[in-house]
């Protein structure tokens, strides 16, 4: 396994004056170079606080976080660690920097003393990834949530990071928009081999990822595959999530003596329903 | 809202003065504006006035929309019109009543004043109208960019500024959002005197200036994430070029100093 993210027995406090809290607590995870990893868990689970620690927004109080060979807590390589990890935020309104989406994506590059004709190439190249190309020249202001969103994306991939964190970014959009979103997310880690991270706490999102983290209170409470981690409904609802609806009506069904299978997706019940006599 | 602030009062037109370079734009209305306050012969003025009128002409934006610009600062241009009227004792005396003493040089003095306020104010509406914030704003930084020398933080300001043309919309709508809320909760800005309109409006402010740090926050880590002085040595992707049209409109300018001092000084013994 090609291990991009290493987090080793990673603990964070969140200091405010006298009080400390649990930002997260003893987490150990190892993320392989190109996969689709969904962190799932409510406000306040600490999903949040272990993204900010992986582009070293945070340095951990224990433990160590090796992200694509660069230690996080190691001051001196911050830049070329944010440039490798793109993170997109919630309101993509609050991400961008300039009037023309062109110019917004050029920000990046050009802090990073990047040649005007790679920065070019650079946005043709990102806008053609997000669908947004026809726009280049236009102002984000008439745009819809999701396209707004997918300009955020474009504007990070303009530094051609490794690692694409989106940090509840979805979570302020319309269905449409979360889907849009989505599937550039999945685009870009099936054409380009980007490794994502995507944070959320709507668990249907999470069922075309490739492995799926929930956490709780800091900590993390299950890991695996989608198939494995939906069954886990007990454990899934203590978190504070909701299962996404073919799951609980597969799950009362089964409990009812129904003999169908625990399905995740409306396309999965609908058969399974259909064979039933 | 059906005009984007964002442009401000850009007028989108493809024209010569629409695509000169920023720079040379702003040079050029100082080099305009110092003109105006140079002359003193109202025959100078008719050589401002025709000028200007050339420059409308060449930016293909109607007379209706620029003379719209004038509608704002009427009221100052009269008043102080009246006023030197009013305080230019010296000279011929046309009319007097009481205190009032009207004089021949008080009255071409306060049309020289009035003359003066509306051509500043015309030629720089010019500038407005054909560039946009952005470029105004490009144009800024380049033009400051020597003032690095002297430590000054040119580029942060240029930042800033450009920052702050983007929010500029994005607070507008969430005026318009707060005002409905208010409005839906059942209070009333358009009702009582002054004072009761200004206190109306603070369950407005307060919102918005909690929404505005709350925007900040987000805004620093993005700006963190995108490598925001990552090096000194940022690049540029937008370069600023000169053309012929800046050479074209830079030689016009200078014939336009030119004619008006030699007017203003009566080289030629016009009059």
């Amino acid at each position: 396994m090609d291990t991009i993210i290493t987090i080793k027995d990673v603990s964070f406090n969140y200091v405010t004056g006298e009080q400390i809290s649990r930002g997260v607590k003893n987490v150990n995870l190892e993320i392989e170079r190109g996969s689709f990893v969904v962190l799932l868990g409510h406000n306040g689970s600490g999903k949040s606080t272990l993204a900010k620690l992986l582009n070293g927004f945070l340095t951990p109080t224990e433990g160590e976080i090796i992200v694509d060979g660069i230690n996080t807590a190691d001051e001196s390589k911050i830049f070329d660690l944010r440039s490798r990890v793109g993170m997109v935020f919630q309101n993509p309104d609050n991400q961008m920097v300039a009037s023309i989406i062109e110019d917004d994506l050029a920000f990046g590059p050009e802090n990073l003393g990047v040649e005007r004709e790679e920065i070019g190439r650079r946005i043709n190249w990102a806008l053609d990834i997000v669908n947004m190309s026809e726009h280049r020249h236009r102002t984000p202001t008439k745009l819809s949530g999701g396209q707004k969103q997918r300009i955020a994306i474009a504007a990070v991939l303009a530094m051609l990071p490794n690692i694409l964190i989106l940090d509840e970014s979805t979570a302020m959009l319309d269905p449409k928009g979360r889907s849009e979103v989505l599937e550039t997310a999945h685009k870009l880690n099936k054409e380009e081999n980007m490794t994502v991270i995507l944070i959320t706490h709507y668990m249907d999102e999470a069922i075309d990822a490739d492995r799926i983290v929930v956490m709780n209170d800091g900590e993390v409470i299950l890991d695996g595959a989608p198939s494995e981690v939906y069954q886990q409904t007990d454990v899934i609802r203590r978190a504070g999530l909701e299962l996404p609806v073919a799951a609980r009506v597969s799950e009362k069904l089964i409990e009812r003596g129904y003999p169908i299978k625990f399905c995740l997706t409306d396309k999965e019940l609908a058969e399974e329903l259909c064979q039933l006599k | 809202m059906s005009r984007d602030i964002t442009l401000g009062q850009y007028y989108p037109v493809e024209s010569f003065a629409h695509k000169l370079d920023p720079r040379v734009k702003l040079l050029l209305v100082i080099v305009y504006i110092v003109g105006v306050f140079l002359v003193d012969s109202l025959y100078a003025y008719i050589v401002v006035g025709a000028f200007l009128i050339t420059s409308i002409i060449v930016s293909r934006i109607p007379f209706k929309s620029v003379l719209k610009s004038v509608k704002g600062i009427i009221f100052i241009v009269i008043f102080t019109a009246i006023l030197n009227l009013l305080f230019h004792k010296e000279g011929e005396v046309l009319w007097s009543f009481w205190i009032i003493v009207i004089t021949k040089e008080g009255v071409l003095f306060s049309i020289k004043m009035a003359l003066r306020l509306l051509l500043l104010v015309l030629g720089t509406t010019l500038l407005t109208y054909t560039t946009t914030p952005m470029s105004l704003t490009d144009g800024m930084e380049s033009l400051l960019s020597p003032l690095k020398l002297v430590k000054f933080p040119v580029h942060d300001v240029s930042i800033i500024m450009s920052i702050a043309l983007r929010f500029i919309p994005i607070l507008m709508e969430e005026v318009d959002k707060i005002m409905m809320a208010q409005k839906a909760r059942g209070a009333s800005f358009d009702n009582g005197n002054l004072f009761k309109r200004a206190k109306a409006l603070l369950p407005v402010l307060i919102p918005l200036f909690v929404s505005a740090f709350r925007r900040a926050d987000e805004l620093a880590l993005a700006l963190d994430a995108r490598c925001y002085n990552a090096t000194p040595n940022r690049t540029r992707y937008k370069k600023l070029t000169l053309s012929w049209r800046d050479l074209v409109a830079t030689i016009a300018f200078a014939v336009y100093i030119v004619l008006i001092v030699a007017v203003n000084n009566n080289f030629w013994g016009l009059y």
